[in-house]
């Protein structure tokens, strides 16, 4: 990636962080839009699965100071999804919003997955109606937030072609 | 090259078993140990986007609430609205308590029913009637002054003519009784102008514009000492053996709600001095609540004074055991006023030393 790629995906990163503190309070949704998971996915088919792996881990840790009782099932969530999507970026690659949309309702769906069997505080029925109710939602609302995201960055992600 | 890209590969899963391997640790980690890494963490890199946060929320909240904060500053400010006709109904009310006590006997409370047909301006129904005392030709009163008279009595309702009737009339003097006349309801300009006017004032005679007018008590029906409003000025008319006299009346008789009307024989026996009275018990009143205030102020001037010489002897008895010299400081203002009360008295007793010598004078030989 030349540096004016990494420029480019670096300031789309920190508008998506930016987000998921301003905007997805600002909206108090059920099931929110997760703008830190979108970062590290469109990162992520930037980067080597390694580094994806360890970019998800530091800002996975970093979400889950604020709650120190479940800090690290947010790293463990995020590391997976972000070598998983860099891991698959062959398949992504292509210029289909429909497959972008299904990467980041599969990419949210997968870490929430992870996130609450890691974190063993909900059990029971109450996982189950968290994984398969709301959980699906949320990765809805991402997945159609990260296809405007990459609707209107696109010709910031994009190079150029001389 | 494939060697190169199975080693990428190779660490790629390194890094990403280590951090999972990282991750499950933090998960297992005992809270002591935790806590302080998830602490910095927050103080450090996540403070900025934590106060982000938090004013997002605030956002949300206040968004959230506008609504409700509409509804409570709409339903404060139409109790503020009521208030306001509440305290002027209570200030009526204690007027027309004030009035009731003055006149002590011989009047009968009653609500004034305003209706909204086109002569109720002229009229108005009390709620009290024969049963209660009430007679025809009552005078009909409020704590400022003179509505009207009762000229239909019901045994349970009565109705009231008001001065602005065309038809009223009363006998009327200024309040120094320099000046007599006949006061109706001003309509050469039209029936809804709501002035008085007064008629009949000998030429010869001049009423300044403020003088307050008063019943009469001549001709039997209201008596003396009602007030019924100020002269604003004489008005020009065709009786040029007499003056006419525009007056703003003393009682608006819409705003009016409660009224006193006075029993035949308490208006035989007049009302003197209770209007009157009422006007010096307020500036008493007033008088007094001034007095209260420099009495006040006197006494915390008086405490202040005494604080500040203890402070002074306490502050010399310090210097003087410390063996300093004392030198004669300048008088303070605050020091002044303590030693200029004793003062005063020397002076108040000179005074009287003075008149007594004076007494004492021999007196002029008488030539």
């Amino acid at each position: 990636m030349t540096l004016a790629g990494m420029s480019r995906a670096v300031l789309t990163f920190v508008v998506l962080v930016l987000l998921h503190y301003t905007l997805r309070p600002l909206l108090g949704w059920r099931a929110p839009i997760d703008f830190l998971l979108l970062a590290v996915l469109t990162v992520s088919v930037r980067m080597r699965p390694g580094a994806a792996a360890i970019l998800g881990f530091c800002i996975g840790l970093i979400a889950d100071s604020l709650s120190p009782d479940t800090l690290g099932a947010g790293a463990l969530g995020m590391s997976v999804v972000g070598y998983a999507a860099s891991w698959l970026k062959a398949v992504f690659f292509a210029d289909s919003l429909p497959l972008n949309a299904l990467f980041f309702f599969a990419g949210k769906w997968v870490f929430d997955l992870l996130y609450f069997i890691a974190e063993h505080r909900l059990r029971g029925i109450e996982l189950v109606q968290q994984v398969m109710i709301w959980s699906p939602l949320s990765a809805a609302a991402t997945s159609i937030a990260g296809v405007i995201v990459l609707v209107v960055m696109r010709p910031l992600l994009e190079p150029s072609v001389a | 090259m494939a060697r190169a890209g199975s080693a990428n590969s190779r660490l790629d899963r390194t890094c990403l078993v280590v951090c999972a391997a990282l991750s499950l640790i933090a998960l297992v980690l005992p809270p002591p140990v935790r806590e302080p890494i998830a602490g910095w963490t927050r103080r450090t890199l996540l403070a900025p986007m934590v106060m982000l946060q938090e004013r997002a929320e605030l956002s949300r909240r206040a968004f959230l609430d506008h609504d409700t904060i509409m509804r409570k500053r709409d339903s404060v400010a139409l109790r503020g609205m009521t208030m306001t006709a509440l305290n002027a109904e209570n200030d009526r009310l204690r007027g027309l308590m004030g009035l009731g006590s003055r006149l002590r006997w011989g009047f009968v409370p009653a609500e004034a029913l305003h209706g909204s047909g086109v002569r109720d301006e002229f009229g108005v129904t009390l709620s009290a009637g024969s049963r209660a005392g009430v007679q025809r030709l009552s005078p009909v009163v409020a704590p400022e002054g003179l509505i009207g008279v009762v000229d239909n009595v019901d045994p349970t309702m009565s109705h009231a003519m008001l001065w602005t009737h065309p038809d009223f009339r009363v006998s009327a003097m200024a309040e120094d009784a320099s000046a007599f006349g006949i006061v109706q309801a001003n309509i050469a300009n039209g029936p809804r102008t709501y002035l008085m006017e007064m008629r009949g004032v000998p030429y010869r005679t001049s009423i300044k514009p403020g003088t307050m007018i008063v019943s009469s008590g001549l001709g039997g029906v209201y008596p003396r000492g009602i007030p019924l409003g100020q002269v604003v000025g004489e008005t020009k008319t065709n009786e040029s053996w007499a003056r006419t006299y525009l007056i703003r009346p003393a009682v608006f008789p819409a705003n009016v709600a409660s009224v006193m009307i006075l029993r035949p024989d308490r208006a035989s026996q007049g009302v003197d001095n209770v209007w009157s009275i009422g006007a010096v018990a307020d500036s008493t009143v007033r008088r007094i609540v001034v007095a209260g205030d420099s009495m006040a102020r006197r006494a915390a001037l008086a405490e202040a004074q005494a604080r500040q010489a203890a402070q002074d002897s306490v502050r010399g008895d310090s210097l003087r055991a410390a063996g300093a010299p004392i030198a004669p400081s300048a008088p303070t203002h605050d020091s002044v006023p303590v030693r200029a009360i004793p003062r005063l008295r020397i002076h108040r007793d000179s005074v009287n030393h003075a008149h007594l010598r004076r007494d004492s004078t021999p007196p002029p030989p008488a030539n």
